[in-house]
């Protein structure tokens, strides 16, 4: 069943290039790290690990997704790093990711998953940050109404809410 | 031309429209019912597979597992205490409260159900412990204790809200999947249905196509019949529009016409096949047919016409023209035949008529001239023996002048009876009838054969068997011939015998009789075998015996006409070695005696002497008939030709004029129409034809000449004298006479008469004189249409009146017979209140 539905309310607020982020060492953290991502990286900013925290991630360029989802009632909106981007910035260069969240769920996505206009690293909804009772500090989300492809039980167990870590595996 | 139109069943169209638009129908709403359920289905599967259902049992599961931990939490919080790590599981917890109460796909349970009681439950806790968790860590720390507490107190609702989760969810599922699945038997009911209605349409269709065919197939069929009909036909059809252009062209019409259907289609028909003479005629009628509608060969049969071939040879045709309508075009069939061959064929046919109808006139014409060549020198051989006869001769001279008397009379017989045929089949012969007395008849008939049978040694007789008849109106003389040739006949076929005339009369009422004649002989028979054919002419029963008797072999053949023309029966019995019996059957007016029998029985001499002019060119008959005439006491002055005729006509007054016919100079009819047409006193003198030619037309012919009588060639002393007592009594002494006295000059010739015949004689013929004058009086004014009847009867009345002297009344009765004779209706009309009222006169003088 192709029924794609080519409207996702996708809009990208900042455009930073990946290549001109590049040429940057990755900065250290000076807020609260809500991301530590490690393993096939080539870039850290700490033991082996690539940190983040709010103001960091926010510099990596934000994108808002529009979209419902079957925890929440009605449209969202969420503000986040697009995936994508954030892959590329720590330079993953494995297959996998190891997702896990506060209470240590952790659920495996492709890395392939990471695409332009794919699923963004959310740290913002409807205007305001998300606390750990409403999911946060990050929720993985994928643009839901934009395509049936991400309407699956798959995706849906791949939308890790209060996320904190990414491992890149082989 | 389409032979749809007989031949082929006409298209229900109405049905096969119902049965489609119902299939249409059934099919319409199949697809419209399968699109709404396949749109329900589709939405089904698109919620199965859009799973918006999560991993509920592990959501459930987690939030026990969460809470569980929140609660270890608490309770390895008393030493050492990490409240972060409280305050963690508490909102990890808090999510996923929060995540069952906000998720729509959680939503769907009843309010009342236990799970939402104990989601309450949960949701209470956290709305009143978040704000000890929230406050500073010496607050919270105090506070652990009571939220612990709190803690355990929900435990079994948390435990509650898993498990009736589950169940409910279970059941949701259940449903969810039971929904689809009634969805799907829809589908598939509505599919069937759609299948069974897609199957009926085919096998509809099927039908239809089949028919579809099959009438294709027949009308192909009568499409290959109707253009092999067309093609094979052995006339030519031609197609063509209303306005007159080829649309088809047979085989035969191609190979009338030497023209090919490809060269022609599409032309004008008139330049095609009409001649260039009719085609202005053809243009006409095309443009009359178009604008007013009018045809007048279309449709109306077949029509013989000339028609054109390629090279231009014309011939003719026969036409049929129909109109028809080939869909919403009118057209015009026309079937055309070259008749070339019946019309030569019918020439020819109409040539052999002709020239066999020109041979029948050649023989009649030759009969007539030979009758004239004949009969001329023949006349003035039997006139010369006459004459030879009344001289002073031998006993020897005066035997041999009786045997050429008698030889030249057998060859006039003959010859007679050769034109007797020619007048029968001319078919002008004219029934003439007149009072006959039948036993004077039969013994004229049996005297004048007496002398025959005797040379043979027979004896003859006759005799009436039963009552006898005596007066009837027949033509003696056709009935006289009748018996003659087979008393003739009789007397050739018998010797030593008997021959027997016999006469018997059927009375069918008052006026009218049936009378067999019946001539039988002892003679040598007819064998059967011969007798259906001794009535053909030119029979002779064996050619060596018919020499042997004579004859022509007509006499019968004669006899079977004449019988015929009296619309009587014949026939004929007879043995071999016995005899025969030849009889014939005719029907006869009774009728009442003449008042003439003194006169016909003795002929009289002429009452006074005459001046009678003889034209005649052949000397002999001028000397035969001179040396007669003035024996009976007449003048003869003599004309040599129709000029001098004519001269002599004009120039001196004659009682009667004589005339011949075939005349060098001027002919015997041109002569008289000038004498008639001349202005002169003489001018109505009578006129006699004499002529050896007797045939009935041509007699017409001296009558419309204006010739008043006709005498055969050779002359008879009797016909002449009856002749020239027919002009004496038109004496211009007696015109005179009657204009001087009238009423005293008949009252002196009845005196006359009186003394004459005596009274006894006198009264009996006077009274008959009064009945046929008054009879003829009623029947005149009774306005007869019958002119012959009027000519005999008013003939006849005129001699009556002559005897007694009624010369007015004689005058005009001749003057009706004329008229009457020539057939002019409109005098006889004129006359007729003359002779009446001359005849009023006449009766009173008779009756004192």
């Amino acid at each position: 069943m192709m029924l794609r539905h080519f409207m996702p309310i996708l809009t990208v607020i900042g455009m930073i290039s990946p290549t001109f982020v590049h040429a940057e060492e990755l900065a250290s953290p000076t807020g609260r790290i809500l991301l530590t991502v490690s393993g096939q990286i080539t870039e850290t900013n700490a033991d082996g690990v690539a940190q983040f925290d709010l103001d960091m991630l926010r510099d990596l360029g934000v994108e808002e997704v529009q979209t419902t989802t079957i925890w929440t009632d009605g449209p969202q909106v969420f503000v986040g790093v697009s995936l994508d981007v954030l892959m590329d910035r720590v330079g993953a260069s494995g297959s996998s990711i190891d997702a896990s969240a506060i209470n240590d769920y952790t659920v495996q996505i492709p890395l392939s998953d990471a695409v332009d206009g794919g699923p963004i690293v959310a740290f913002q909804r409807n205007g305001n940050v998300m606390s750990r009772r409403e999911k946060g500090p990050l929720w993985l989300i994928y643009p839901f109404d934009s395509s049936a492809d991400y309407r699956t039980e798959v995706i849906y167990s791949r939308s890790i809410w209060q996320l904190d870590r990414m491992a890149i595996t082989q | 031309m389409s032979p749809s139109d007989d031949h082929i069943p006409p298209v229900t169209r109405p049905k096969f429209l119902t049965g489609s638009a119902l299939v249409a129908v059934i099919f319409a709403v199949c697809v419209g019912v399968i699109a709404i359920l396949a749109q329900s289905v589709v939405r089904d599967l698109q919620m199965l597979e859009a799973s918006k259902s999560d991993n509920i049992q592990w959501t459930l599961s987690q939030a026990e597992v969460e809470f569980l931990e929140f609660q270890a939490t608490l309770r390895r919080s008393s030493e050492p205490v990490d409240l972060e790590k409280v305050r963690e599981e508490f909102d990890i917890f808090y999510s996923r409260i929060q995540t069952l109460k906000n998720s729509p796909i959680y939503s769907g349970v009843g309010e009342d159900s236990v799970y939402a009681i104990s989601l309450g439950s949960a949701k209470t806790f956290l709305d009143e412990t978040v704000d000890l968790i929230d406050s500073d860590d010496s607050t919270l720390l105090a506070s652990l204790e009571e939220i612990e507490n709190r803690a355990s107190e929900l435990r079994i609702s948390i435990r509650t809200l898993a498990s009736s989760g589950l169940i409910q969810f279970a059941e949701q599922s259940d449903q969810q999947r039971s929904n689809v699945t009634v969805a799907l038997l829809r589908l598939a009911a509505v599919s069937a249905l759609l299948l069974g209605a897609l199957s009926l349409l085919a096998l509809y269709s099927t039908a239809i196509s089949r028919l579809t065919q099959q009438r294709g197939a027949a009308l192909a069929e009568a499409n290959v019949r109707m253009n092999t009909i067309l093609s094979t036909s052995l006339d030519g059809v031609i197609v063509s529009d209303t306005m007159g252009r080829i649309l088809d062209f047979n085989a035969a019409a191609e190979r009338i016409f030497q023209r090919k259907l490809k060269d022609v289609k599409g032309l004008p028909i008139g330049e095609v096949i009409v001649p260039p003479h009719l085609r202005k005629a053809h243009d006409d009628g095309v443009k009359r047919m178009n604008e007013k509608g009018i045809t007048r060969v279309v449709g109306k049969g077949r029509v013989r016409l000339e028609a054109m071939r390629a090279d231009g040879t014309i011939f003719p045709t026969e036409l049929a023209l129909q109109s028809a309508t080939s869909g919403n075009t009118q057209i015009i069939i026309g079937f055309l035949r070259d008749i070339s061959s019946r019309v030569q064929a019918e020439n020819e046919l109409l040539n052999v008529r002709d020239r066999a109808l020109a041979g029948e006139k050649a023989k009649a014409d030759f009969l007539t001239v030979m009758s004239h060549e004949i009969r001329t020198p023949l006349n003035g051989v039997l006139g010369n023996l006459t004459l030879l006869d009344d001289t002073a001769l031998s006993d020897d001279q005066r035997r041999y002048v009786d045997n050429m008397q008698i030889s030249g009379q057998l060859l006039m017989e003959h010859v007679d009876t050769v034109l007797d045929i020619a007048r029968f089949e001319s078919g002008k012969v004219e029934m003439i009838k007149e009072p006959v007395h039948l036993g004077n008849l039969l013994q004229g008939v049996v005297d004048g054969q007496g002398g025959a049978a005797n040379s043979n040694r027979n004896m003859i007789k006759w005799a009436w068997v039963g009552p006898e008849i005596e007066w009837v109106a027949t033509d003696a003389k056709r009935l006289q011939q009748i018996l003659l040739n087979l008393v003739s006949n009789a007397i050739k076929f018998t010797h030593d015998g008997v021959i027997s005339v016999e006469a018997q009369a059927d009375m069918v009422n008052e006026t009218c009789a049936t009378v067999l004649f019946r001539v039988s002989d002892t003679g040598v028979g007819i064998a059967p075998e011969d007798l259906d054919k001794v009535f053909e002419d030119f029979h002779t029963t064996d050619a060596t015996f018919g020499r042997q008797v004579g004859g022509t072999g007509l006499g019968l053949g004669i006899a079977r006409r004449l019988v015929e023309s009296f619309e009587g029966e014949f026939g004929v019995d007879s043995t071999v070695g016995q005899g025969s019996a030849f009889w014939f059957r005719i029907p006869l007016d009774l009728t009442e005696p003449p008042l003439r029998v003194t006169e016909e029985t003795k002929p009289a001499e002429p009452a006074r002497k005459l001046e009678i002019l003889l034209v005649e060119d052949n000397k002999i008959n001028q000397m035969v008939a001179q040396e007669m005439l003035t024996n009976l006491g007449h003048r003869v002055r003599l004309a040599e030709d129709g000029q001098k005729g004519v001269e002599a006509a004009l120039a001196h007054r004659y009682d009667v004029i004589f005339m011949d016919i075939s005349m060098p100079v001027m002919d015997g009819l041109d002569a008289t129409r000038q004498i008639r047409a001349a202005d002169a006193p003489w001018s109505e003198t009578p006129i006699y034809a004499v002529s050896a030619n007797v045939l009935a037309s041509e007699q017409q012919r001296f009558l419309a000449a204006g010739m008043n009588g006709f005498l055969g060639k050779p002359l008879i002393r009797k016909s002449v004298i009856a002749a020239l007592n027919e002009v004496s009594v038109v004496d211009p002494t007696d015109l005179t006479m009657r204009a001087a006295h009238g009423k005293d000059g008949m009252i002196h010739t009845m005196a006359q008469m009186r003394d004459e015949l005596g009274d006894t004689v006198y009264d009996l013929l006077k009274d008959r004189f009064l009945g046929e004058g008054n009879a003829l009086a009623v029947w005149l004014e009774n306005g007869p249409v019958d002119m012959t009847e009027m000519a005999n009867r008013c003939h006849r009345s005129a001699g009556s009146a002559a005897v007694f002297g009624a010369l007015g009344f004689r005058d005009e009765l001749i003057a009706l017979e004329q008229a009457a004779k020539a057939k002019d209706v409109t005098r006889v009309a004129s006359l007729v209140p003359n002779a009446l009222a001359e005849w009023a006169k006449v009766e009173a003088v008779v009756q004192d």
